[in-house]
């Protein structure tokens, strides 16, 4: 308990180092990594012959509400994004509860070929995706998957960066004494994982899940291409309002904000938690 | 308990939790198992029981992640290492098998090698600034801030736009003629750069897209880590009259290694597979009319998809493994080298 | 013209629609064959219903048809049927459907859309697709147009809807300004019906004005590849020809000469941020125009008067874009279907679609109505595209062959003309061009 201790003693001392200089760094990078979303709020807030003739304005206009209602109407929205929450919350506990099962395992059992098999995981990376687009779906269509949201989650729900990221972690976050000692204990591989493993892993999951939610939000090429347009994730639907021959932009960008709000009111809910507990529970240890 | 001696590398350890949390909580649970055994002949039942639990269930736990990946990506792999082994028009399906023929043809065509070039290029542009401005905004986050989360999750705020969506601002940004950027250049006074005719203006715009996207995230990770590093290290440093500089030389940065490492090998198998942001850069999406910004799986795009030519299609695939696998290895061996340098 | 109008539906992003959409189409040649070998057959085609019976049928549309008031109207003459109309978005997005589900062999609509670009694709497979030949609708759509939708054993496969006949689009400001005739019919009279006398008017224009005479060399030069029969493939045996012939190579150095040694081109490739963006800053005087692209420069040249069109297209007619209702065999009612599809491409329908969201008819006796024919485009200084495009359709008279590597051939074109526009050897580029083209083996 003395190192805790001293450790929140130091935290203080650091505390009031926190500089000038840091926050001008963060304000520019704020600043920068901001821009396209507020661009585009800009840009969806007008009407589409404001954002022609006038392309390099940064003070929005007052139609974005009236926007937001059009694209809402225009697509599918509440159903994609429903199909879009259902897919990355599956996505995410899939990714996390496979990845720490699996980095459990390399992290901290002995077993023949774990490092063989942990060196192929992580040269599982690097196999290109975009060919594997079409075998992939002849997969799908053999299980009769095409269409369904499942075709979707199966794909993304296996995750090499998530097994070599739970791997690492627990690799440090969980002692091998505490292993060792439940093993004397004679507790069962099962037990340990889930009582022992699993709570340890708890903040590098919180990470990964939030990693791998944006990430299954985000993405377009796969559904795309497996996915109805009755049916579809939000990229997916908002695709659609690019349909016309002249692409009204004002519509478009609206859309990309209207996609982005749901994560940013995520981050403003369970960022707190998420973040703080995350880097916290590091120094409260 | 562990405590961390200065010897240890923490890596990517976000935390200690355990210590905490659990170290206290299992020990009065488990034995109970152990002393429920008053037979003799039962017990050894169990034993056999437990070996085979310690045997079999490593398996078990890896086993999710491989029986999914090997539908989803073993299989894809395999197809198409096949397919690369035969003339296969992507309409017409397979043909003869033709053994190495697809790689030597594809060796021999100049575009292979002008995208390899093309994509160690980008590559190189977007992860080594890519890392050093995450170390550093890491380093900043990792001070003492007011209104913490607010700064962390405004780091990540690039990476909740969609892919598509940053290349839509940015493409328009990077116009020739019209664009922003050229648009600022010409109120100082810099003639306008050809972001879509020459070579290296074209890598930068691109490498800034990835910049974009993926600094704040890399430099959580490393946040992560850093909020792991025991602040005793630092106090000790700031003892013996470190200045900051130098303590984030010889304190943070080794004791980052393993996440460095981390890093540095996830960016570069993501690095050297960049497609997105090339493909969306212009209209055509081939990597510009002399292939300034063709990178390898653009080239692997134009041919299988373009040209229908799925056997060196998946010949390249395949070599591009092998590449971003060789990648791996050397950044691997070079990061490993440089972050302990550091450390001695 | 697949290239170009491939991309016209998403012009954000196109480059993925293109390769989305040629993926697909491939997917379907590979679980054709791993189908095969699985044994599941796809065919479900059932004998047609009798008469009373009650009958749903999905439509599956893409982009804008018009079709969304004519539904109703059709279920009402036909109390038997309810359509359920699916819409994607994209062209490109619908082909990728249609061709996804082609290949899995099921899920596809009753009645599918088709776009004239990847017909040729859909061709190779028109044994999975009902014939539509009947006497009612004998002669009812512009010759090229039915024949570009019937398969090689002389099958219809699908019936015609809207078409992109090409007329020439200007700035009739930028005309006055520079001391020129600007009104539509002095206009057409001075670009003549040829490459040579619009290129020649050209730099009458050029001499008298700075705006570059017409967008890039690569969209003019489409234009003109389009007149030749087999530009780039045999028609007898899909070999390539397109190193070897002499019109392209005519057709490559015309444009060239046009666009950059007299320097008519403003070197903006279409459908990029420059391109779009150049509406606003007078980037160019006079474009190849196809009937929906009105509404193109209406969105993008917000603001900006003195669009206008005229009534001419050099080298004979030119069509860009248009569609065909199809019956694919996995369709439960295609008698039904057949009869839906019918109706909606009957020249009635299409010109209330012609009148409701632009689609322009490929059906004879509609070029002839009044409706048509008195419409206006009031932003195009009141023109009447109605009767402009209709004499445009009926100066349509080939159909070019577009074999298996059009594509490809095509895109390297577009990229040794992009080239060129760079600053690159016209001679330089052509090489290179030559070169991919005999890579592509």
């Amino acid at each position: 308990m003395s190192t805790s201790t001293l450790r929140r003693g130091s935290r203080l001392v650091r505390r009031t180092q926190a500089s000038p200089t840091a926050y001008v760094i963060l304000a520019v990078v704020l600043v920068g990594s901001a821009f396209p979303l507020w661009w585009s709020f800009v840009i969806g807030s007008k009407d589409s012959a404001a954002i022609v003739q006038d392309p390099f304005s940064f003070i929005p206009g007052g139609h974005f509400l009236q926007n937001a209602s059009t694209v809402v109407t225009t697509i599918p929205f509440w159903k994609a994004l429903g199909n879009s929450i259902f897919v990355s919350t599956t996505v995410a506990l899939f990714v996390v509860l496979f990845s720490a099962m699996a980095g459990f395992a390399f992290a901290k059992l002995r077993f023949r070929g774990r490092s063989g098999l942990l060196v192929f995981v992580i040269a599982t990376m690097a196999v290109p995706t975009q060919l594997g687009i079409v075998p992939l779906f002849i997969v799908m269509s053999k299980l009769g998957w095409i269409g369904s949201l499942w075709a979707v989650i199966l794909p993304s729900a296996v995750s090499a960066f998530g097994v070599f990221w739970m791997t690492q972690y627990l690799q440090e976050a969980l002692p091998d004494e505490l292993i060792e000692a439940s093993r004397v204990d004679g507790a069962s591989t099962l037990r340990t994982f889930w009582s022992i493993a699993l709570p340890a892993a708890r903040p590098g999951a919180a990470m990964l899940g939030l990693f791998t939610f944006i990430a299954t939000w985000t993405n377009f090429f796969w559904p795309f291409i497996i996915l109805d347009p009755g049916n579809p994730t939000l990229p997916v639907a908002l695709q659609q309002l690019q349909a016309a021959y002249f692409v009204d932009y004002s519509l478009v960008l609206n859309g990309v904000v209207l996609m982005a709000l749901p994560l940013i009111v995520l981050f403003v809910f369970a960022g707190r938690q998420l973040v703080a507990g995350i880097m916290q529970g590091a120094v409260k240890g | 308990m562990t405590v961390q001696s200065p010897a240890q590398p923490p890596g990517t350890t976000p935390g200690m939790p355990s210590r905490a949390g659990v170290s206290t909580r299992p020990a009065p649970e488990l034995p109970s198992f152990a002393q429920r055994s008053p037979m003799k002949p039962r017990s050894g039942w169990r034993r056999r029981l437990t070996k085979l639990d310690e045997k079999a269930a490593p398996y078990a736990y890896v086993s999710p992640f491989f029986v999914l990946f090997g539908v989803v990506g073993l299989f894809p792999l395999l197809y198409t290492a096949w397919v690369s082994l035969h003339k296969w028009s992507l309409i017409g399906g397979k043909g003869d098998y033709v053994g190495l023929k697809n790689y030597g043809d594809v060796l021999a065509q100049p575009y292979f090698w002008n995208a390899l070039k093309n994509t160690v290029s980008i590559f190189l542009l977007s992860s080594v600034p890519q890392v050093i401005a995450a170390l550093l905004i890491a380093a900043a986050l990792d001070s003492g801030l007011r209104a913490r989360t607010f700064w962390r999750m405004g780091v990540l705020l690039p990476y909740v736009v969609a892919p598509v969506a940053v290349a839509l601002i940015f493409s328009d940004l990077f116009g020739d003629k019209f664009g922003l950027v050229n648009h600022l250049l010409g109120l100082v006074g810099i003639d306008p750069v050809q972001w879509h005719k020459d070579v290296l203006p074209s890598h930068v715009a691109i490498a800034t897209m990835v910049n974009f996207r993926w600094t704040g995230y890399n430099a959580l990770i490393f946040l992560a880590a850093m909020q792991a590093i025991p602040r005793d290290y630092y106090e000790a440093a700031m003892i013996d009259g470190a200045g900051r500089i130098r303590t984030f030389f010889s304190i943070t940065v080794p004791q980052l290694r393993a996440t460095i490492i981390f890093v540095v090998i996830t960016s570069t198998i993501g690095g050297l597979q960049i497609f997105d942001e090339p493909r969306m850069y212009d209209q055509y999406g081939l990597g510009g009319a002399d292939r300034q910004w063709q990178t390898l799986t653009l080239y692997l795009y134009q041919l299988g998809w373009t040209q229908k030519n799925f056997g060196r299609a998946a010949a390249v695939a395949w070599m591009l493994f092998l590449i971003v696998i060789v990648f791996a290895i050397v950044n691997f061996l070079v990061t490993r080298r440089i972050a302990s340098k550091g450390q001695r | 013209m697949t290239s170009r109008s491939t991309r016209i539906g998403a012009p954000a992003v196109p480059s993925r629609h293109v390769v989305l959409a040629t993926l697909t189409a491939s997917l379907l040649a590979l679980s054709a064959c791993s189908s095969a070998s699985g044994g599941d057959s796809p065919s479900t085609q059932v004998g047609s219903t009798s008469g009373g019976e009650q009958v749903t049928l999905t439509l599956a549309t893409f982009n804008q048809f018009g079709y969304e008031e004519l539904i109703p109207e059709f279920e009402k003459s036909h109390p038997n049927i309810k359509v359920t109309h699916k819409k994607a978005a994209t062209s490109n997005e619908a082909r990728d459907n249609f061709f996804t589900r082609l290949s899995a062999g099921s899920g596809m609509a009753d009645v599918e859309a088709v776009e004239v670009d990847w017909l040729p694709e859909m061709l190779q497979f028109s044994d999975k697709f009902t014939d539509l030949s009947s006497a009612d609708v004998q002669g009812r759509w512009l010759d090229w147009k039915a024949k570009a939708a019937t398969d090689a054993e002389g099958h219809l496969i699908g019936y015609g809807t809207d078409s992109g006949p090409e007329a020439i689009c200007y700035r009739s400001d930028l005309f006055k300004a520079a001391g020129l005739p600007s009104d539509r019919e002095s206009v057409a009279k001075m670009f003549g019906n040829t490459w040579e006398s619009y290129f020649a008017a050209g730099k009458q224009f050029k001499a008298k004005s700075k705006v570059p005479f017409f967008d890039s060399i690569g969209a003019t030069y489409q234009g003109m590849v389009n007149q030749l029969e087999a530009a780039y493939e045999n028609p007898s045996d899909d070999a390539i020809r397109a190193t070897d012939n002499a019109a392209v190579k005519k057709v490559y150095d015309q444009v060239v000469q046009a666009g950059i040694a007299d320097g008519l081109s403003a070197k903006l490739q279409q459908w990029g941020d420059d391109w779009t963006a150049s509406y606003q800053k007078d980037g160019f005087a006079t474009m190849l125009c196809p009937g929906w692209m009105v509404g193109v420069i209406e969105g993008n040249a917000k603001g900006v008067k003195g669009w206008d069109v005229a009534n001419t297209f050099p080298g004979g007619g030119g069509n860009w874009g248009g569609s065909y209702l199809t019956v694919p065999k996995q369709s439960a009612h295609p008698k039904e279907a057949q009869q839906l599809a019918a109706w909606l491409t009957a020249p009635e329908q299409q010109i209330k679609a012609f009148q409701k969201v632009g689609a322009f008819p490929s059906q004879k006796q509609a070029l002839e109505s009044q409706d048509l024919l008195a419409f206006k485009v009031a932003s195009f200084n009141n023109a009447p595209t109605g009767q402009i495009f209709a004499d445009r359709a009926k100066a349509v008279t080939i159909t070019p062959y577009k074999g298996t590597h059009y594509f490809a051939i095509n895109d390297a074109m577009q990229q040794a003309l992009t080239r060129v526009e760079q600053g690159a050897a016209p001679q330089e580029s052509w090489d290179k061009w030559v070169a991919d083209v005999k890579a592509l083996g």
